[in-house]
């Protein structure tokens, strides 16, 4: 009876969700695969101990870049295109700043604050890193936050908050076009070209052995992982435990019920643009910091991965945006282990595209805490 | 419209507390307590009369005109509620009760005459002026903020206030016991009635002299209607002024101090409750016979 019983359930789950069968199988494979490369000394342990670190790393990014547009989601209700930009914004006026105190006296404060745009100035040159050039990195990064806000506050005021009460559609089509005047007047002025933003000699880094090779940890790397996880925890403490962020989840929640109860909404969306753009802003300095790049291209390309991260956590839920953005780090850098790794994003967006499969509204669907 | 005395006659604290108390003693030996608290206040306040006098209302709607966008739905619509009174509207769907709530909250499209709160002209204004007038409003739906705690929607209920009024709370806490005992679930987890007394939990706690009640018996199993019902009588008798729209029109009428019954976005009746059931042409159009 017992054997019956497991026979005709498991008939069942094939018939009701093939998908879910094609899925494990995949899964499966992919699992017997790493372990056998394991077992024949293809894959090293320390390989993979560092591709977890450096996915644990973008994950983070991505993640701190996340809470802002899903809290602008889940109390503006609509999707902010231009968040990629406010990204980028964040990352060159925090890195103007840092070039200035770090090279000021030894190249011209135009070139400087131009983050050296056409060769001016090479940052390698500079030597600019957590260690050696702390307050330099501690300077840019207060300026990235701050000078978000002020952007995503200006914005609002000549953009969005006209066309509060249009549809998310609409507002989302004007957040396109914020987005493409963002990142050509950033190219503009900063120029289209890449440049390498920390010094030269490289970062400091501690490495581990681990069974069969080398796992390293830059500073860099220390300071995106200490920044971000106090930003997480301090947005998390704002949710819970004030009397703002209790606010700004019941705005999320309901917005109607919200105005009747005498919640000052327009300033719960002032205070949203400013808590997310600060966090956006310092996202996108870490970002640099830890590739060591800076590009107008930066946000843009980051804001897919920020987007698959939000959507797959469940949009407009601050929770699902960092736990999205670790999914998404993680099997941006471990997909590598199977396929080239041109094809990683590819990789990440077919995590979230089955995710949402099997949870369409995300993984803490129902749970709009702001 | 002649006038004689005063529909709503306001009870003092201790003749209130004898009230609820006197209820409870009635529910303990069994009696019907509605019924009981209907013919007291016919004997407290004899018989009642239509009141249209703007200086002693509390909330004074005067001819007034509103609807949404283009849409006009109210036309021309006279109300009053007294300090302390109890007020019903009834009437068939569509006719604007809900509107009427709406428009006094600030919710709707404003399109002609008045309304004073306490003297206070709040004609047009928006909901988060008004609630500081000392107006409170439970809408029928989406009442509560679901993914919050019952502890957290009634500290909502008192933003505007710097602290959480421990006073207020303590009284909600004491009129509503499961809430007490629910502080810290997520609201949306809540059966119905309990809901609903989140709800009036939450525009309770700033101690509003009008509570707007949009249909509080809407969804409800009916053992709870009569509990519910029972609730709002309590917080009438401590003093706080009702306003009431609901779809059970003979227990609201038989509640309250005075009834309006709506149709088409106008007030055609206004009476006590209790000449409104016994009205002929009302019982037959708008309560079934």
């Amino acid at each position: 009876m017992g054997i019956a019983d497991t026979y005709s359930e498991g008939r069942r789950f094939v018939i009701d969700r093939p998908l879910a069968l094609v899925v494990g199988l995949f899964g499966v494979l992919l699992i017997v695969d790493f372990v056998g490369g394991l077992a024949t000394g293809r894959i090293a342990v320390s390989a993979v101990a560092t591709l977890v670190w450096d996915g644990l790393m973008q994950g983070l990014v991505v993640g701190l870049a996340g809470i802002g547009l899903s809290m602008t989601y889940s109390i503006l209700s609509f999707a902010n295109f231009a968040h990629g930009d406010y990204i980028t914004s964040g990352a060159f006026s925090g890195w103007a700043v840092t070039y200035l105190l770090a090279g000021l006296g030894r190249a011209d404060i135009g070139s400087l604050l131009l983050v050296g745009a056409g060769g001016s100035v090479f940052g390698g040159a500079l030597g600019i890193g957590a260690t050696q050039t702390p307050i330099a990195i501690v300077g840019g990064l207060v300026i990235a936050g701050l000078f978000t806000v002020v952007l995503a506050l200006a914005i609002d005021r000549l953009v969005y908050k006209p066309m509060r009460d249009q549809s998310g559609i609409s507002l989302l089509i004007a957040s396109v076009g914020v987005a493409f005047a963002l990142r050509y007047l950033i190219a503009f002025v900063f120029t289209t070209e890449n440049r390498g933003v920390t010094g030269a000699g490289g970062v400091p880094e501690i490495q581990g052995y681990l069974l069969d090779g080398f796992v390293a940890v830059s500073a860099h790397d220390a300071t995106l992982l200490v920044i971000a996880v106090g930003l997480m925890a301090g947005v998390h403490g704002l949710l819970q435990r004030t009397k703002l962020g209790t606010a700004m989840r019941a705005m999320a929640d309901n917005e109607d019920l919200a105005k009747v109860t005498g919640i000052p909404t327009e300033r719960v969306v002032n205070a949203t643009w400013v808590i997310g753009g600060a966090l956006t802003g310092i996202a996108g300095y870490m970002f640099v910091l830890w590739k060591g790049t800076l590009g107008f291209n930066d946000g843009w390309l980051l804001l897919l991965l920020v987007f698959a991260a939000v959507i797959l956590g469940g949009i407009g839920s601050v929770y699902g945006a960092i736990l999205g953005g670790l999914i998404i780090g993680l099997t941006n850098s471990l997909s590598v282990l199977w396929i080239p790794s041109d094809f990683a994003r590819a990789a990440a967006f077919l995590v979230m595209i089955l995710v949402l499969l099997f949870r369409p509204e995300g993984l803490f669907s129902g749970r709009s805490t702001a | 419209m002649s006038e004689s005395e005063p529909a709503g006659s306001r009870k003092t604290g201790t003749e209130a507390e004898a009230e609820v108390e006197a209820d409870a003693d009635a529910e303990r030996d069994g009696r019907d307590a509605g019924k009981r608290d209907a013919g007291e206040r016919d004997a407290a306040s004899g018989p009642e009369t239509p009141r249209m006098d703007a200086d002693e209302s509390l909330l004074a709607v005067r001819n007034l005109d509103a609807g949404y966008g283009d849409l006009q739905i109210l036309y021309d619509v006279q109300l009053d509620v007294a300090d302390g009174e109890y007020v019903t509207i009834v009437g068939p769907n569509g006719a604007g009760k809900s509107t009427v709530m709406k428009s006094v909250f600030g919710l709707t499209t404003y399109m002609g005459g008045s309304v004073t709160f306490g003297g206070t002209d709040i004609t047009g204004r928006n909901p988060e002026e008004i609630i500081h007038e000392g107006l409170g409003y439970v809408p029928q739906n989406e009442n509560i903020f679901t993914s919050l705690s019952v502890a957290e929607n009634l500290a909502m209920g008192a933003y505007i206030l710097d602290d959480v009024p421990e006073g207020a709370l303590a009284e909600v806490y004491e009129r509503f016991p499961i809430l007490d005992e629910r502080r810290d679930q997520e609201a949306g987890t809540m059966s119905g009635g309990q809901r609903q007394m989140l709800a009036m939990g939450r525009a309770l706690m700033l101690e509003p002299d009008l509570l707007l009640l949009d249909e509080p018996s809407a969804g409800l199993a009916p053992d709870l209607v009569d509990e519910m019902f029972d609730k709002i009588d309590e917080i009438n008798a401590s003093g706080t002024a009702i306003l009431m729209v609901e779809q059970n029109a003979k227990e609201a009428l038989r509640r309250c101090n005075r009834g309006y019954v709506f149709v088409q976005g106008r007030n055609r009746f206004v009476d006590s409750g209790r000449a409104l059931l016994n009205d002929e042409e009302v019982r037959r159009e708008f309560l079934g016979g």
